[in-house]
């Protein structure tokens, strides 16, 4: 992960569109997934993560391409990356790092906006408000834009507003610091 | 809720409080999600036809929503009732909103009397794309033909919307024409009213 | 830095007259070896069939950026001979100049790699190198039909660097 300065040239400031196409756009992958898993939603979760780690390993470039690149000390560093940098760049919100694990490995993302969840409901069928977490592609996102700077974490929600929680939090984990690997042997 | 299934309807949403709508976020955020609308929709299908009307379902029901959004938000719920209204509703109220400004341009069809365009010299959706060659006539611009049935569906003006790429004189990029062709009812209505 | 035998052995291509023809050859790979793109502008010579020819090339790379980490005088951090970095790790190269070419070469964080090879008197390159990750980014990681990992197809893409690369001085 790497600490950011604004890169010069002016071909790298951050075009703006109104947030309502994203929040829109999500809600409509949300309900596709919805109907393709016949509201299977531990399954609608797990596509969500997959399609946020897809989405992770374009937008990592996005990020380093728009900002100055110099690698992070340690976690915490990243930690305050993600939030006051990626979040704030991608989706102009700037959720709090709190809640730090005594061995500096985990942390919370406490999102007090979120415009993928903007004027949302989940569906009144007994069920979504206890198994389906509707931001899940936010988690894949991070572990797969993580892991191509080469940290593999872990990071589910443990509660959301939208469930009727008090407020939507994340948890991140860092699991190991990946090697480069080796070129292909010849043979 | 945008429809997470077909369980709940919009109705609750209304008594909440509405965004204003100001909220900006970065143009890669939508960049990216939409990459991945495609690209896990290319999972779902056997080829381009389908991979195009699965796009236009997941823009209907976006335009279904940015109209009930507008009609509360901009016209205290007075919705349009004559064709060319609704049309340049949708050319500049809904462009301006989803895309930042009004459409490039808006031109009844010369051949056919039911046949409308909106054209776009680049297409959000279709900026950052390069189409290969095994994919023939594929366009993105489906889920904005998908977004336009939406609106267009939602206000009572039923229409086929259909995207299409459209070669620009001594430009390299094609620009995209969003070809409606209104239900014959509509025509018969509009007539009426005279 | 001069690799391999005596400076001004054979002489040096002519000097480019006219801008738009410094650029050679471009390498893209990305962490894993895979060479996501590679295009040629002006390379007569060819002896290696194009898959060898990758494979070199980023094994070069490989080494070079492990060679030039231990040797530098400045850190005492320093891994074993052969030993992967992180990118961003320790010191980078980020060019090298023999009589006939210049290679040079940029990694992103993320495990990118851009190499271009032009004529030996052109200038530092590591802007222009930052320009072209910038196209891909805009035109590759962004394209909706694009997988990641995979070679590169793009249009849009290659219009833009052939435009670009022929400013470069």
């Amino acid at each position: 992960m790497v600490k950011s300065e604004t890169f010069p040239a002016s071909r790298n400031r951050v075009e703006k569109v109104n947030a309502e196409l994203v929040t829109l756009t999500y809600g409509t992958i949300v309900a596709q997934l919805c109907q393709d898993y016949e509201n299977n939603y531990a399954q609608v979760n797990q596509q969500l993560d997959k399609m946020g780690y897809n989405i992770g390993v374009r937008l990592i470039e996005d990020y380093l391409a728009k900002t100055a690149t110099a690698r992070c000390n340690n976690f915490r560093e990243t930690a305050d990356m993600i939030s006051k940098i990626g979040f704030k760049i991608f989706l102009n919100t700037t959720p709090t790092a709190t809640n730090w694990s005594a061995d500096g490995k985990s942390f919370s993302l406490i999102l007090d906006e979120n415009p993928l969840a903007d004027f949302v409901e989940l569906p009144d069928d007994g069920r979504a408000q206890d198994e389906l977490w509707f931001s899940n592609i936010l988690c894949g996102v991070l572990r797969g834009a993580l892991e191509m700077v080469q940290m593999s974490i872990e990071a589910h929600f443990v509660s959301d507003t939208l469930r009727g929680n008090d407020s939507t939090e994340m948890r991140v984990t860092l699991l190991k610091y990946i090697d480069d690997e080796l070129p292909p042997d010849d043979d | 809720m945008i429809g997470v299934g077909k369980i709940k309807q919009y109705s609750n949403v209304l008594d909440k409080p509405l965004s204003k709508g100001k909220q900006e976020v970065s143009l890669s955020a939508f960049s990216f999600l939409f990459s991945e609308l495609v690209q896990y929709n290319q999972t779902q299908v056997d080829n381009i036809a389908e991979l195009e009307r699965r796009l236009e379902d997941a823009g209907y029901s976006v335009g279904a929503r940015v109209l009930e959004l507008l009609c509360h938000r901009e016209k205290g719920n007075r919705r349009e009732t004559r064709l060319l209204g609704i049309l340049s509703f949708v050319h500049s109220t809904v462009w301006k909103v989803l895309f930042g400004k009004v459409a490039d341009s808006l031109e009844k069809g010369t051949e056919h009397e039911d046949e409308y365009m909106i054209s776009e010299k680049e297409l959000l959706v279709n900026r950052f794309i390069s189409i290969p060659k095994d994919m023939g006539t594929f366009n993105c611009g489906a889920f904005v033909a998908g977004i336009v049935r939406g609106v267009l569906d939602g206000a009572g003006f039923p229409a086929v919307v259909t995207a299409h790429f459209v070669p620009v004189e001594g430009q390299q990029r094609p620009r995209t024409t969003i070809l409606i062709k209104f239900a014959e009812e509509v025509l018969r209505r509009e007539a009426r009213l005279g | 830095m001069q690799f391999f035998g005596g400076s001004d052995v054979s002489p040096s291509p002519p000097a480019p007259t006219a801008a738009g023809h410094n650029a050679n050859v471009m390498y893209m790979f990305n962490r894993n070896g895979v060479c996501l793109f590679y295009r040629e502008w002006n390379r007569p010579l060819r002896t290696l069939n194009p898959q060898q020819d990758h494979k070199l090339m980023f094994g070069l790379l490989f080494s070079l950026k492990s060679l030039t980490a231990k040797m530098d005088p400045t850190s005492g951090d320093k891994g074993n001979l052969g030993v992967p970095q992180l990118p961003g790790q320790g010191c980078s190269f980020h060019s090298f100049r023999t009589n006939t070419y210049k290679l040079s070469f940029m990694e992103s964080p993320s495990g990118i790699k851009i190499i271009l090879v032009t004529h030996p008197r052109t200038g530092d390159l590591r802007e222009a190198l930052k320009y072209i990750y910038s196209l891909y980014v805009e035109y590759v990681a962004k394209n909706p039909l694009y997988n990641p990992g995979t070679p590169v197809r793009c249009d849009l893409f290659d219009t833009n660097l052939d435009q670009y690369v022929r400013s470069i001085s």
